[in-house]
């Protein structure tokens, strides 16, 4: 399977603070990459970098073979971003709120309409969709902005903390969408989480991520043999703490 | 309790609400001078009669005498024209030749031709009018009730009969100046307040609305799409500015409706009824434009133009403030350059003339682009053609600047690196 995300030793400061320095690794078409680690190891600033929100200050990353530095234009057809905690538009229906990002991507009236089916499919919400997004729950709003996110059928989705904040049932819920996107359109995740768990069910790989560094990186198998751990929060915390 | 309220305003006082309140105090401050010294100077000027004497008889000489004994500083001028052109005269009183045989020795009342000349149609323009007519008309009663005709009371009550004549770009009719004034200000002074609230409604609608977007992270969501970055610029200007316009539409009508109230009130109250309304309304019309005060097309074309670059420069300037504002919160403050940046030539074009300011206040008040629309049909009335052009394309480049800073900001990383690049430094602190 050919590369849907190639990262060439990026790097991107904040004043003095160097946020993310001479990260590589790639992401291949269908794949569920997992991205751990604490607050601040520069998650975000990566992903913000890859959803061409930050212009990175040496590297590069090739999405679906478009560079984020020199077509960002063209990296923003090929992928979709949700940051974390993100909302949708309160005052607007949850299907409103669909159509309208449907017709970001298309411009074809059957095309939306195809994108706002996969979108209703997806999150589930039913006759929901016709209610407000004020009315939402929070597991509910996670999975409408979740399924605008997948439905346009990216090359790769980025998603930053998708199950943040939600319990136990509508994660699940979530983790089901994003295993089943990937499986049936062929969508690259890169996902990133707090919830090992979380990472050790959904992502075919992950890596962990510590002051701006990948500090390791494999399938979790890989990684629990290489810190010879039997989950992946001991994993985690031993890669850290070394 | 105190606890509570501790917190409620460390809340509300923060390092932006300072900074904002820095630059009120300031703004006001100047403001304030600014007012103050145009108003004083009006009514410094007051205490100067103007006189023209056709008529040099000792009579009309004890005139002038009496109202310097008074404490007036008496002009005089051989003709009015000349003298709004050399001396700078903003009103006179011309005393008739055969003025003193008529009131001594006929007997009867005599007419007198009070002179107004316009520069402008602000509140200080009315400050001027007819000023020396009321001076010299009193002192010429008192004069003939305690010197010369003491026995003729009847005559007495109404010995002086004013005839006001205007002057304005070098014209001079037979017309009331403070009826023209009026006549102009129905629209010279609803313009600009339509402007002001179009503008700061503008302004907070538009860096709300980001500051919302910001912090629901939507805004993320938006510019990681393709959708081109001024095409997301573009619909928030063109969305803040159609709620602006139907803010300021309902508030401009109010505004109308409450004035031809007013005005219509008058009309019934008069002696004289409508149809005599209607013939002095037509014959302020004439005199407004054999004056030259009326806007010819081009010129209410140009104003459109300055009125759409005012608006283009505020929601550009209110799209670069939202995208520096941090939260929802921070959004009032934010607003508040805009705010006072559009107030301050607001005020000061209502009540004094900005064109005859004297020293470095005319120019930096010429700086603030919004200054330029405020006075717009006030240098068309009065053929100001250099700064109402000038004006205009001053405001051309200034919004090319903003929107060019606008464009550059919203394809850089400032809109997500602002509040990050603070945190990170407080960290290494």
């Amino acid at each position: 399977m050919a590369d849907a995300l190639e990262i060439q030793s990026i790097s991107k400061s904040y004043g003095k603070k160097q946020a993310v320095r001479e990260v590589s690794f790639s992401v291949k078409e269908g794949e569920i990459f997992g991205l751990m680690g604490m607050n601040g190891a520069g998650k975000t600033t990566l992903l913000r970098m890859l959803a061409t929100l930050l212009r990175p200050d040496s590297g590069d990353a090739l999405i679906a073979g478009h560079s984020i530095v020199k077509a960002p234009e063209q990296v923003r057809t090929c992928i979709s971003y949700l940051p974390d905690e993100a909302g949708a538009y309160r005052s607007m229906t949850g299907k409103h709120y669909l159509q309208f990002i449907a017709g970001l991507y298309f411009k074809e009236e059957q095309a939306q309409k195809a994108c706002v089916q996969r979108g209703e499919d997806i999150c589930g919400l039913g006759d929901t969709l016709n209610r407000k997004i004020s009315t939402y729950s929070r597991g509910m709003t996670r999975k409408l902005v979740l399924a605008r996110a997948v439905m346009t059928q990216p090359k790769l989705a980025i998603l930053d903390e998708p199950t943040s904040g939600l319990d136990v049932l509508n994660s699940l819920d979530i983790r089901n969408a994003i295993l089943r996107c990937a499986k049936e359109y062929g969508t690259a995740f890169l996902l990133s989480s707090h919830h090992m768990q979380e990472i050790h069910t959904t992502a075919d790989r992950a890596a962990i991520m510590k002051d701006g560094v990948v500090l390791t990186s494999g399938t979790p198998e890989e990684l629990l043999a290489r810190y010879s751990a039997s989950t992946l929060e001991e994993v985690f915390e031993r890669a850290v703490r070394a | 309790m105190m606890h509570l309220l501790r917190k409620e305003l460390s809340e509300l006082i923060n390092k932006q609400m300072l900074i904002g309140l820095s630059v009120s105090f300031v703004l006001i401050i100047v403001l304030g001078v600014l007012m103050t010294s145009t108003i004083t100077g009006e009514w410094t000027e007051s205490g100067t009669v103007h006189i023209i004497d056709n008529d040099r008889t000792a009579f009309t000489q004890s005139i002038s005498d009496d109202l310097s004994e008074r404490g007036y500083t008496v002009e005089t001028a051989e003709d009015f024209e000349t003298a709004v052109r050399e001396k700078g005269w903003k009103d006179a009183v011309l005393l008739p030749e055969g003025m003193t045989e008529t009131l001594l020795e006929r007997h009867e009342a005599c007419q007198l031709a009070t002179y107004t000349a316009l520069h402008s149609t602000a509140t200080t323009a009315m400050l001027s009018s007819g000023g020396s007519a009321s001076i010299v008309t009193s002192a010429i009663e008192d004069l003939l009730s305690e010197e010369y005709l003491q026995g003729e009371l009847a005559f007495l009550s109404d010995p002086v009969e004013l005839t006001p004549y205007t002057y304005a770009n070098g014209v001079t009719v037979q017309e009331d100046s403070t009826a023209i004034i009026q006549s102009l200000a129905l629209f010279d002074q609803l313009m600009p307040l339509a402007l002001f609230l179009l503008v700061v409604l503008t302004a907070q609608t538009i860096i709300t609305a980001i500051a919302t977007e910001k912090t629901d992270k939507t805004l993320e969501t938006l510019l990681s799409a393709p959708v081109p970055r001024s095409s997301v610029i573009g619909a928030k200007m063109a969305a803040a500015l159609i709620v602006a316009l139907i803010y300021a539409v309902t508030y401009a009508l109010g505004f109308l409706t409450a004035m031809l109230l007013t005005v219509s009130g008058r009309v019934d109250a008069g002696n004289s009824g409508i149809g005599a309304a209607f013939t002095g309304l037509v014959n302020i019309r004439n005199a407004t434009e054999q004056l030259g005060l009326q806007i010819p097309a081009y010129g209410w074309l140009g104003v459109l133009a300055q009125l759409a670059l005012t608006l283009g420069i505020a929601l550009t300037a209110s799209i670069i403030l939202g995208g520096l504002v941090e939260d929802a919160k921070s959004a009032q403050t934010a607003s508040m350059p805009v705010m006072l940046l559009t107030m301050f030539p607001y005020i000061l074009s209502m009540v004094s003339d900005i064109r005859s300011m004297e020293g470095g206040a005319k120019w930096l008040l010429y700086l603030i682009p919004f200054t330029h629309t405020f006075t717009a049909t006030g240098n068309l009335r009065f053929h100001d053609s250099i700064t109402f052009w000038g004006g205009l394309l001053y405001q051309a480049v200034f919004l090319t600047g903003m929107t060019f800073a606008a464009l550059k900001m919203y394809s850089s990383d400032i809109l997500f690196v602002h509040g990050i690049k603070k945190k990170a430094d407080t960290e290494k602190q």
